[in-house]
Parts: C-alpha cells; structure tokens; sequence
C-alpha cells in the first residue's frame, strides 16, 4: 500500500462556489450607469436642449444611497444564485420599477423652476440605461426561474399602469407628459390607428398567407414563383413600396368611384395597407408553408391509417400541431408590421409615426419620443404575448 | 508504458471509476472490455487528459500524466474513435497529415508520410488522397482514422470501439489488418471494445470492467482458463469457453509425433488454431488429423482425445510465430 | 424548396449561378449612369412633373453614401455578431448564452424607424443614428446563426480535434469555424439584404443616400422620383443577396453534400 492511499481523496471537494456572472455584472453596470451617466435634464422649454443633472443632484445625498443600496443587494444576492435569491431580485426590480416615477417627481420638485411654465423635465440616459439592464436581468431571471412568459409580462403590464398613473397625478413638469397633454386627443387617435393598421394587414395576411400556403403545398410550380415574388417584394424598401402605391391608387380613385367611396384613395390607409399586406406575405407564407409541412409524417401516417379522411387530417391533426410554429410567424409579423406602419405615416396613414416625423421636423425630441416609445413599447407586448400564447400551445410543454 | 494506479474518476455524485490499477507494458495490447456504461471509454480518455481523473496516479513513460502539457501529451498519442471525427471540410490527405502539420514537419516529409502511412492501411494514394470522407466507405473512412493516428509515429494509439460501427465482414478485415500492423510496429495500444471475442483476438492483456472497476484482468487465455466470476465467464462466453480457448491455441503445441499407423485423412497446418481442428474433426467426421507443415509435409498427428486431456494443462501458446 | 440544378454538378465545374450577381451589377451600373436615358419611360408614369429624372444630387453619388451606411453597419455587426456568439459558445461564456440570444432577438423587436428616432437626440441628424439603427437590426440574423452554426458542429469531430492535440484557438479557427461558415453566411446575407432596404430611412434623418428620391417622391408626389430610388435600391439588394448565393454554394461544395 503506498502513500498515495493515505492522501486525502481529493473528491471529497464541496461543490464549486458560482455566482451567477450575468445578474452580477448587469447588476454593477446599473451601479455605474447611476452615478456616472445623467439622470435628469432641465430645459426652460420645448425647443431649448436641457441642462444635465447628476443622481445626486436630482435626487440628494438619501436617495442616491438608497439607489446604490438596491443594486448592491442585487449584486450580492446574484453572487448565491438559489432560486429564492432570484425570487427577491424579481421582488426587487419591480420596486425599482416602482420607484422610477418617484425619482422623476423628486427631481422636478427640486430642479425644475416652478416660475417658468414652459420648463420641463427630460429623462436622462442613466434612468434609459436603467431601465434596458432591468428588462435583461427580467430576461435572464425569467430563464432561470422557468417562468412561462405571462408572468413578466403581466408584472409589467401592472407597472406600466402604476407609471401610468403617476404621470397623470404627479409628473405634469416631466417634458414627455406636457407633449402628451398637449395633444391627448391625437395621440389616442394616433394608437388607435396605428392598432388598427397592423390588426387589419396582420389579419388579412393570416388569412390569406394561410390560403397560399395551401396552395403551394399543392401545387409545386406556384411554390417557386410565389416565394421569388416576395423575396423580391422584400427588396423593395417599404419607403419606396408606400410611394409606389400612391399613383396607382390616386388613378383608380379618381376614375373608379365606387372604389372612392370605399376609402381607396392616393393618401392615407389604402395604399399603407397594400403596402403592409403586402410585406407581411412573405414571413407569413414562408413560415406557414414550414409549419404546416414539417408536421410529422409518422404521425400523420397514423392518422390516415385510423381511417381519417385528408379533410379531418388537416384540421384535427396537421393544423395543431403546426399553430405554435404559426404563431411565432404570426408573431414575427406583426412585430414587423408595427414598425413598417410607422413609415407609413410619411404617406398620411396616421399612427404613431407622425409624432416621430413632426418631432424629427420640428427638432422636438419629447415629440418624437412621445411617438416612439409607444411604439416600442407595442412591439415587446405583442412580442411577448404572442411568444406566451405559442408557448403554451406547444404539444408537451415549453421549449 | 502506461500506470494506471488506483485511479479513479467522479462527476459530481455520480462514480464513474473506481480504484483502476493496470499496467500496459511496451509494445503491448491491452484491451478494456465491458458492457455498456462500465467506465472502459472514461479510462481511456484519462490516459490523454481529456478527462482528468479525480484520484489516483497516471504514470506515462515514468512521468505523472499531470506534469505533461495536454496539448503536446495528445500529440505524442494516437486516438481513434468509432465514428471516426474526420474533418469533413478536409480532404484524407490532409486529414491525415493534421498531426505532423501541427507539429510543424516540412511540408515534404509530411507529403511522404502521408503516402507512406495510405500505403500500410491498403488506400491507394492516387484514388484516396483528394477524396473527402463523405465519400468514403465505413471502412475506408476509418482506415483514414487510423491513418491519422499513427501519422505522427506516437508510442501510445488509443482506440475507443474503432470497428463497433462497421459490419462484420469489414469489421473482421480491419481487425486482421491491425493485428498484423501491431505485429510490424509494436506500439503500446489500449483498446476500448464491447466485442470479448475482438479482444480475445487482439489483445496481449486484456482487462475485464464492470460498474467501474476491474473484475480481472490478465491474458486472454489466464481468463479463459480460469474466469473470477460468473459475470466474467459469461462474458467469456459460458459454455464457449472452450471454443473461445481452443481459438487461442495452436495446432503444433498440442501434436504428437508421427505414429506407425496410416496417417488420418484429413489434413490440417500446424499454425491453425485448435478451434479449427475441432471442426474439421467434426466436419469430416473422424477423430485423427495429420498435421502438415507450410509445404504440405506430414509433421505429426492431432487425436481429438489428446485434445481435449491436453485442454486441461496450462500450455501457454506464443501468439506470433 | 426545389434544388436548382445548375448547383448539381461536377466538383470542378462552375456553377451557372456565376452570371447572376454579373447581371445584377451591370444594370445597376447601367442606371446609374444611364438614368438621364429612361427619361422618355418616367415621363410617361409622370406626366405633369417638371423634372423627372432626380437630379439634386448624382445617382452615383447616393449609391456610394448607401453602401458606405450598409458596408459600416455590416462590418460592425459582423464583427459584434459573430465575436459574441463565438465567446458565449465557449466554457467560461456559457452563462452569457441564453441572455446574448434574446438580446439579439429583442433587436429585432424594436422597430427600426423608432431606434432611429431615438437615436437622433443622441448622435444628431446625419448617417450615425442611421448606422446604429441597422447595426441593431441587423445583429440577430448573425448573432442566431452563429450560435446555430457553431452548436452545429459535430461534437465528436471538436473532440476529435482536441484528442489529436489542437489548442482550444486551433479548435475554433480549423474546425469549427469553418464548418460553421455556411450557416454564419447565410445569416450575414439575410443581415446586409434587409439592411439594403431599411437604409432608406435614413433619409429622414439627414443621412443623404438612395432614400433621397424616395422621400423626395413622396414629398413633391412625383411617381417618377420614387420609381428611381426604389429601383436601384432593389437592384442593389439584388446584386448583393446573388453574389452572397455565390459564395454560399462554392462554401456548399467545399464541404459535404449536408
């Protein structure tokens, strides 16, 4: 028996200490995003850029600690990543979240000039930057944790309604909620339209994505030139399509009335709506010809073979089992038409995008914020509730 | 030469090797052998650190495995696997010239080693050498495989169930062919393998594994003759045994000298096996064989009765001629 | 999808596919200079214009800016892309994998014209905001696919490769990168294709390029200026999407008929 026997057995080693990296370094580029980057801005009015502000000018020496002391337990808590640690963390975000406004309507309190009515006040990037790292450490926590994607976007959907409410109450000296008081009744109109215009071109490239999807399954020919066409609609800038459109449609407006009369005009939804239908074939055909033919055949053999017919197999088996890969496309599609849809409103369709492109005219940032991030906000919910609703529809559980 | 002294390997709960004590002298082979999951793969990787093991001591060429850099270890050590991990973006030649290439060789010893090395495994260099592995057979694919391994002429080849993926006839080629390749070059070999009778065959020790650790190790005959248990003997092939036994010896060690009577019908080369005289015997329905030497001469006789008596005695055959 | 059958062919032989991205070239060059020429065609889309053929500044010159924004927009997020997808995939990056793949997918989530905007306040009017815009929507087909190409590999060949001796770098650049490269093309290409389009906007924000006639068009509603830009801008995409094709088959026959 050597020596070596009576060395200790090196197995014997604990289980490796390791801190999840991700949380912890999101968590200190908070830190620093805080202190170094600028909180607030002050400008004496809508036209004049603003004055940066530091966290602890705008919030004093208490709330600068109390802001440090947040991330300092998240990154303390990310070192032990055990599933009630993330817990708190989640616990914690939604405070932070919470509390954003609170920053805001402390900062205007102190900084802004209640003597000058135009004054206002503009978010800085710290409190941006903030906010993105907190959408990744939900991300990453959400993995983590194994949540299905209903519950951060139902938490956020609760703090946008909390945010909601103090900017009516509270944030009247905040430069994007005078925007938005200025032009309630537009900017109602404008989401609604914009909903509208994506619901419809959306609904209507479904239907019709579904329809030649079939065919093509069909008929091989019409598969190759149906997919040569809209690769080649997609080269076409949507700019150029919505311009393309305004002639044609102009023409048949004016000689053909009862199209007129329908709404079919030069300007405006007709030609944004071709436009959006037509860039939302392609995703849609492509990504439904894909799933309806990657639905197992072993399985449909089987059904054929338990005495269904083509009719009852299509509908009973291959359409199931193709909807959540349906409605990723679904969901990839309208994430894309809510942004064409903003272009759209350089030829008078309406929707957000007006905000952004008189803001842009008029060198109003807070105008064109006004119109942007609503629109950003409308692509992560319907990006996360249409992730959820595939999720859950996926045979066997998550991905 | 390889030590492998008390070694063992943990993830995390879960042990996959356990108190591994074998040695494989120069120019040896050592097959492992075992059913699936029994630990035989992760011994071998140890050998070249591609798995580092928990406890215990690896000693190559009397230096401790830990003291070598792992990357100039793997390249002083030949390594086949069963699906063969040819670079498919490369064609045999350069395949097969990874390791000189990486060692820096001139191109021009490099290029004739290739063509060398194409020559031993049997793939003629001017149809072989641009054809990539997709366009090879099992069986070429993992002639290249071996090609590879021996490019950089190490002392060490580790093979892990080379030949599991081929069919038998191939199979049985390749084992042939490396038996007379280990004959040639004599390296240190250690051989991974779920086949006994493949080990029986190739091997100069063999070693038997289970759960992760050694039941018995030996020479094939030693475990033949004598199995430790009866999971090793099933192994073995339990009744076979004999069969698998008779394989391993000669016709010449077990002959007697030519007697008075008339030589048996049958005739069978002294350097068959005894398996092969038992079924000739039953073949041709007779219990005498005369032995005949390579140029068909008369050397002596075989009786099944001194067979089977001769069976029982610890006659130690040498393998090679 | 049906295979062409110009891409089954003898290992040495050229492809037919080789006269494509020539064809798109050569018209772009030809409307580039020879836009003056089709005035007879534009005048009859637009009649009552004054001008018809976009002359505020020459087509050249707009086609240079544009494929300056998109060629600085690839590099960039060529590099990011493929850079970051290569460190996640690596032992000690693994933790960063699942959150670098949602942040490439969250990129394309948020719409271009609304980065741009909010870029602006930023990095003021002119190409940078545009820049930003594409690198951003442009990260996710690279970043997706290198992630996909590289998981791709073979796990037996990568320890192939690290039984024979090869340092973990010499793993990376002489196997798997290389048998990565079609899937990481193929999502380059997806990239710089969209790019080519959404880079029009940048026409809205002072990035003067191929989006100019465009805007222009639908400002004065002059059918004809918009045709120009629209045609060359798919003309361009064109051209590059066929020369990636390309590529992609030469890369294709190199490797195994997978």
């Amino acid at each position: 028996m050597s020596l070596i026997d009576a060395l200790p057995s090196p197995s014997f080693k604990r289980r490796p200490w390791h801190p999840n990296v991700v949380l912890l370094c999101l968590s200190g580029a908070m830190l620093a995003a805080a202190w170094l980057l600028s909180f607030v801005s002050v400008a004496p009015n809508r036209i004049v850029s603003g004055t940066a502000f530091g966290m602890v000018d705008a919030i004093s020496w208490p709330g600068a600690a109390l802001v440090s002391l947040l991330f300092i337990a998240m990154a303390a808590l990310s070192s032990v990543p055990t599933s009630r640690h993330y817990r708190a963390m989640l616990g914690i975000i939604i405070l932070i979240l919470l509390l954003m406004p609170f920053g805001l309507m402390v900062a205007g309190h102190w900084l802004v000039d209640p003597s000058l009515p135009q004054a206002r006040l503009g978010i800085g990037a710290a409190y941006w930057t903030v906010l993105f790292v907190l959408l990744l450490c939900l991300v990453e926590l959400r993995l983590r944790l194994g949540l299905s994607r209903w519950w951060p976007t139902l938490l956020l959907a609760g703090v946008g309604i909390a945010w909601w409410g103090c900017a009516a109450l509270w944030l009247d000296r905040l430069a994007l909620v005078q925007e938005f008081q200025a032009r309630e009744g537009q900017f109602y109109q404008a989401v609604g339209q914009h909903i509208a215009l994506v619901g419809t071109a959306v609904g209507v490239s479904v239907v019709l994505g579904m329809l030649l999807a079939m065919l093509m399954r069909r008929y091989q020919r019409l598969q190759k030139i149906a997919f040569t066409l809209l690769n080649f609609l997609q080269t076409i800038p949507s700019l150029a399509l919505f311009g393309l459109l305004l002639a044609p449609l102009a023409w048949l407006a004016a000689n053909v009335p009862p199209l007129a009369a329908l709404g079919v005009s030069g300007i405006g939804n007709a030609p944004a709506l071709i436009a959006l239908i037509a860039y939302s074939l392609l995703p849609m055909v492509r990504n439904t010809y894909i799933a309806l033919e990657e639905v197992s055949a072993e399985t449909l053999q089987a059904a054929k073979a338990m005495g269904m017919r083509t009719g009852q197999r299509f509908w009973q088996v291959r359409f199931p089992l193709a909807l959540p890969v349906l409605l990723e496309g679904v969901r990839i599609t309208a994430v894309q038409a809510i942004g064409l849809t903003a272009v759209a409103a350089l030829i008078g369709a309406g929707g957000l995008g007006t905000f952004i492109f008189q803001g842009l005219g008029q060198a109003a940032m807070d105008m064109v914020l006004l119109g942007a991030l609503p629109i950003l906000i409308l692509a992560l919910i319907v990006d996360a509730g249409l992730g959820a609703l595939a999720d859950a529809l996926r045979p066997g559980g998550q991905e | 030469m390889i030590e492998l002294s008390h070694v063992s390997k943990q993830f995390g709960d879960d042990t996959a090797v356990e108190d591994i004590t074998l040695r494989v002298a120069k120019g040896k082979f050592c097959a492992l052998v075992g059913t699936s999951g029994c630990g035989k793969s992760t011994t071998l990787r140890m050998i070249n650190r591609l798995i580092e093991h928990s406890s215990g001591d690896i000693i190559l060429d009397g230096q401790a495995i830990e003291q070598y850099d792992p990357v100039k270890l793997r390249r002083r050590i030949g390594y086949v696997i069963q699906s063969t991990g040819l670079f498919p973006h490369w064609n045999v030649a350069r395949n097969i010239g990874l390791v000189p290439r990486l060692l820096k060789w001139p191109a021009t010893e490099i290029t004739a080693r290739v063509e060398e090395l194409m020559g031993v495994l049997g793939l003629p260099v001017g149809e072989f050498a641009h054809k990539y592995p997709h366009q090879l057979s099992g069986g070429q694919a993992q002639r290249v495989g071996v090609a590879r391994a021996l490019a950089a002429d190490p002392d060490i080849l580790l093979m892990d169930e080379p030949f599991g993926a081929l069919d038998p006839i191939t199979r049985e080629k390749l084992q042939d062919e490396l038996a007379k390749l280990q004959a040639r070059l004599h390296k240190t070999i250690v051989f991974v393998t779920h086949d006994m009778d493949e080990a029986l065959k190739l091997a100069d020790h063999l070693v038997v594994m289970r759960d992760g650790r050694i039941v018995q190790q030996g020479t094939p005959l030693a475990l033949l003759q004598r199995p430790a248990d009866p999971f090793v003997e099933s192994l073995l092939g339990g009744l076979e045994r004999g069969l698998k036994q008779a394989a391993l010896t000669r016709v010449k060690d077990h002959m007697t000298s030519l007697g008075p009577t008339l030589p048996a019908q049958s005739r069978i080369p002294a350097d068959f096996s005894l398996r092969q005289a038992l079924s000739m015997m039953l073949r041709d329905h007779c219990d005498r064989l005369t032995v005949v030497d390579q140029g068909d001469v008369p050397i002596g006789e075989l009786s099944l009765r001194r067979i089977v008596k001769e069976a029982q005695l610890d006659k130690v055959s040498q393998r090679d001629a | 999808m049906t295979r062409n059958s110009a891409t089954v062919s003898l290992p040495n032989a050229p492809s037919i596919q080789w006269f494509l991205p020539l064809i798109w070239v050569a018209l772009l060059a030809m409307c580039i200079v020879g836009m003056p020429l089709l005035e007879g065609l534009f005048r009859w889309v637009e009649p009552d214009a004054r001008q018809v053929v976009y002359d505020r500044a020459a087509f050249y010159e707009l086609l240079g800016r544009h494929v300056l924004v998109v060629g600085v927009a690839a590099v960039v997020t060529i590099a990011v892309g493929v850079a970051a997808g290569i460190a996640v995939t690596r032992e000690r990056g693994r933790d960063f994998l699942p959150l670098v793949g949602q942040l490439a997918s969250l990129g394309q989530t948020f719409p271009p014209v609304a980065v741009l905007a909010l870029a602006v306040p930023v990095l003021g009017f002119g190409t940078l905001p545009i820049i930003v815009a594409l690198m951003l929507y442009g990260l996710l087909p690279i970043v997706r696919n290198t992630l996909a190409g590289i998981n791709d590999v073979d796990a037996t060949i990568k320890e192939a490769a690290q039984a024979m001796g090869m340092t973990p770098w010499q793993v990376l650049r002489h196997v798997e990168l290389p048998l990565a490269a079609p899937v990481i093309l193929a999502g380059v290409r997806t990239s710089v294709t969209i790019n080519i389009a959404t880079a029009a906007l940048g026409a809205t924000v002072g990035a003067s390029n191929l989006g100019d006639p465009i805007i222009a068009g639908i400002v004065n509603g002059n059918m004809a200026y918009v045709l120009q830009g629209a045609l060359l801008i798919a003309l361009l995409a064109l051209s590059a999407d066929s020369a990636f094709n390309v590529y992609q088959q030469r890369l294709r026959q190199r490797l195994s008929a997978s």
